[in-house]
């Protein structure tokens, strides 16, 4: 019901209601009324055309209404008809031009044991062993003719051959299943023989009954009727039968969803890494961690089936990195996305971006919250993306996954299985070509670093700098004027100002790097760097780096130490030593210490033109 | 009026028939649209709201308003609603 539910969720309220009172309560009455008022919509609300031509054994015609319902809740405007009933050759002999309605999307051939192979309800009758195997043999060859006459004369049609489930009433089920030529062993066969032919022919597809037959149980059947007009199925029956196959016919016409988007919290793992850290978090082989794994299973399943995965989570991202790295029963890897988007921003803001980098549209996506709030936002902002939970009961979530159909295809092929790879390639790609789109517009800027010595003629801008700048700054340290001027008396000490010029004019000094001597004459410590926030993203803290580095070699200094100090604002240089490849020496919360040795110098930006005043290049 | 009758409500939904049609006129040889197809139709709709499985001697004696309702007494199927209110 639940798939009903998500097929017709662009309906009116009207016809919603109709459509599930019939599909609950099994009623062709009911049924007749939700058709009609199906009837009353636009074509467009009803979906794409689908006509399917149905060739069977037995009866279906009492359940056509049933089967048009379930059709047209996929959305479509469904136009289900029989052939003549129980001649299925003698139809398909025909060219398919010559048929009172020549044209349809797809053909079925829906047959059952009770015409199609009798012997194996009565197999002693029949002269089991041998002469059974001798009619299952024909109607191997049967199945072979019947694909055969389809090819020929509908090609290009789609052909859905349904297998045959055994017969719920048989009076024998013990001894039928103790030789491999008995009854059940022999219908066996027969779907064997229909799988096979599947699997041979890319415009074949299995209409799995006896799989459903299976999962739906006894009460599916009902003998009353179909001794009396060989309709095999009960009301109940009639909505499961009808439900399945249109399910199968829907990859015809509805594309499958390329993309998951799941949230992290409570949905991969219990718990929320945030609050309960990775130690809190449950994801293992007992209750409820193992329902989790399970989620982990069925996920990484899609990947490899070609759905492409995203994160959407509100965490801190180091955060939930930690838990991918140290869970020891993660079964989903951090390479297992495509796009990870671990921030506090909205998530439909998050989903559009994903979106945008993988190139698909949001009604690509799937999506997978425990969140209530989170799950109505996403349908309210973006109506287009599936919603396939609708409680924050993991174990909801786990049936959501189990039942759903959006990932429905007929076939995988090596392009699905090779998809997440393609696109991290190509999410690579693009990020080098933006790195390039970004080199040229940088260039565009015409900039020029003037490097400088720390002097009296600068050193005002430079108190106002240390004094003020918070986010690109290393170490905070407010010097005044006084403390500065010490250290730049102080022998050996390394103090240099960068002073920008672009196209649009002088941007004055907006970079400065401080380092002093430590004890001996070969250690040189880094104690202020920083730059203008109006300047960055420009690379000029690698030209000024560059130049202080070139310092450094000079003065035969062989160790340079630096200093992270966190504070609330300047977490954006965080990773700055560790990216100009300075080693960790030290780290706790309030400071990270690095060591560069021996140094090195390096090159500095080539999209900089570098003007030095300092007489010491 | 036909709230309180769930067997009526079903006829007359099922043959798509005017509100006010008495029970007594609803027998197949009055209905057209009351055919073989719609008979099978009938009696798994029957089977199915009722949760009932007739047999086949009955099967033959389902062929009008009273009669179905004969046969879903004998199966112990009540039809005995709360009073209908005056109006």
């Amino acid at each position: 019901m639940n798939l009903v539910r998500q097929w017709i969720r662009s309906f009116p309220d009207v016809q919603k209601a109709a459509i599930m009172e019939a599909v609950e309560s099994a009623s062709l009455a009911k049924t007749r009324r939700a058709l009609r008022l199906l009837e009353e919509l636009d074509p467009e609300q009803r979906g794409p055309g689908l006509d399917v031509e149905i060739l069977s054994t037995y009866n279906l015609e009492p359940l056509l209404p049933v089967l048009q319902l379930a059709m047209s809740c996929l959305p479509s405007q469904a136009r289900p008809r029989l052939a003549p009933l129980d001649n299925i050759e003698a139809h398909m002999a025909q060219p398919a031009r010559s048929h009172a309605q020549a044209v349809f999307d797809a053909r079925m051939i829906i047959w059952r044991i009770e015409e199609v192979l009798p012997e194996a309800l009565y197999p002693f009758s029949h002269g089991f062993p041998e002469r059974l195997a001798a009619r299952v043999d024909q109607l191997l060859e049967r199945i072979e003719r019947v694909v055969w006459l389809h090819r020929r004369n509908s090609p290009g049609i789609p052909l859905f051959l349904s297998t045959m489930a055994f017969p719920v009433n048989f009076a024998n089920p013990v001894s039928a299943a103790q030789h491999c030529a008995g009854p059940f062993a022999s219908v066996s066969r027969v779907n064997q023989k229909i799988y096979e032919a599947a699997t041979s022919d890319d415009g074949v597809h299995v209409l799995d009954l006896a799989s459903w037959a299976a999962l739906e149980g006894r009460t599916h059947a009902d003998a009353t009727v179909d001794f009396l007009a060989r309709q095999p199925l009960s009301a109940k029956g009639q909505v499961g039968f009808a439900l399945f196959i249109a399910r199968c016919l829907r990859p015809l016409i509805i594309p499958r969803r390329k993309v998951l988007a799941l949230d992290l919290d409570n949905t991969l793992w219990g718990g929320v890494v945030g609050e309960d850290g990775v130690n809190g978090l449950k994801l293992g082989h007992e209750f409820p961690g193992n329902v989790h794994l399970r989620i982990q299973r069925e996920v990484l399943e899609l990947r490899h089936r070609g759905v492409l995965l995203v994160i959407l989570s509100k965490n801190n991202e180091a955060d939930a990195r930690q838990a991918f790295e140290s869970l020891p029963d993660m079964i989903l890897k951090w390479d297992d996305f495509a796009v990870r988007k671990i921030n506090w921003n909205h998530k439909h803001e998050n989903l559009r971006a994903a979106a945008k980098e993988l190139g698909l549209g949001p009604d690509s996506f799937a999506f997978l919250d425990d969140a209530d709030y989170e799950r109505e936002q996403m349908r309210q902002v973006i109506p287009e993306v599936l919603i396939l939970n609708e409680t924050p009961d993991p174990l909801q979530t786990l049936r959501a996954l189990w039942e759903t159909d959006a990932f429905d295809s007929f076939f995988v092929s090596n392009e699905d299985r090779r998809r997440h790879e393609d696109y991290a390639m190509r999410g690579a790609r693009s990020a080098e070509a933006h790195q390039d789109d970004l080199e040229a517009f940088l260039r565009s800027l015409e900039m020029e670093a003037t490097i400088q010595p720390i002097q009296p003629s600068n050193l005002e801008r430079v108190v106002t700098m240390v004094g003020k700048t918070n986010q690109f700054n290393l170490t905070t340290r407010r010097h005044s004027r006084a403390q500065l001027q010490t250290m730049l008396a102080s022998s050996g000490s390394i103090a240099l100002a960068l002073r920008l010029r672009d196209k649009f004019g002088d941007q004055g000094i907006i970079a400065v790097l401080l380092a002093v001597r430590a004890g001996d004459a070969a250690t040189l410590v880094i104690d202020s760097f920083l730059v203008s926030c109006r300047a960055l993203g420009r690379g000029v803290e690698d030209v000024l780096w560059a130049a202080a580095l070139r310092r450094v070699d000079r003065q035969s200094v062989r160790r340079l130490e630096a200093e992270y100090i966190p504070t609330a604002k300047n977490g954006i240089v965080a990773g700055l030593y560790d990216r100009l490849g300075l080693q960790r020496i030290e780290h706790n919360s309030s400071s990270t210490r690095y060591l560069l040795e021996p140094v090195a110098i390096v090159e500095s930006p080539s999209w900089i033109a570098l003007k030095d005043e300092t007489n010491e290049r | 009026m036909n709230d309180n009758d769930p067997l009526l409500r079903l006829l007359l939904e099922f043959f798509d028939l005017p509100e006010d049609t008495g029970p007594e006129n609803i027998r197949q040889q009055l209905l057209p649209s009351w055919d073989s197809l719609a008979m099978v139709q009938l009696i798994t709709e029957l089977e199915g709201v009722f949760s009932v499985n007739f047999a086949i001697d009955e099967i033959d004696r389902l062929r009008s308003y009273d009669e179905i309702r004969d046969a879903l007494d004998r199966k112990g199927v009540s039809f005995h609603g709360p009073p209908i209110s005056a109006t």
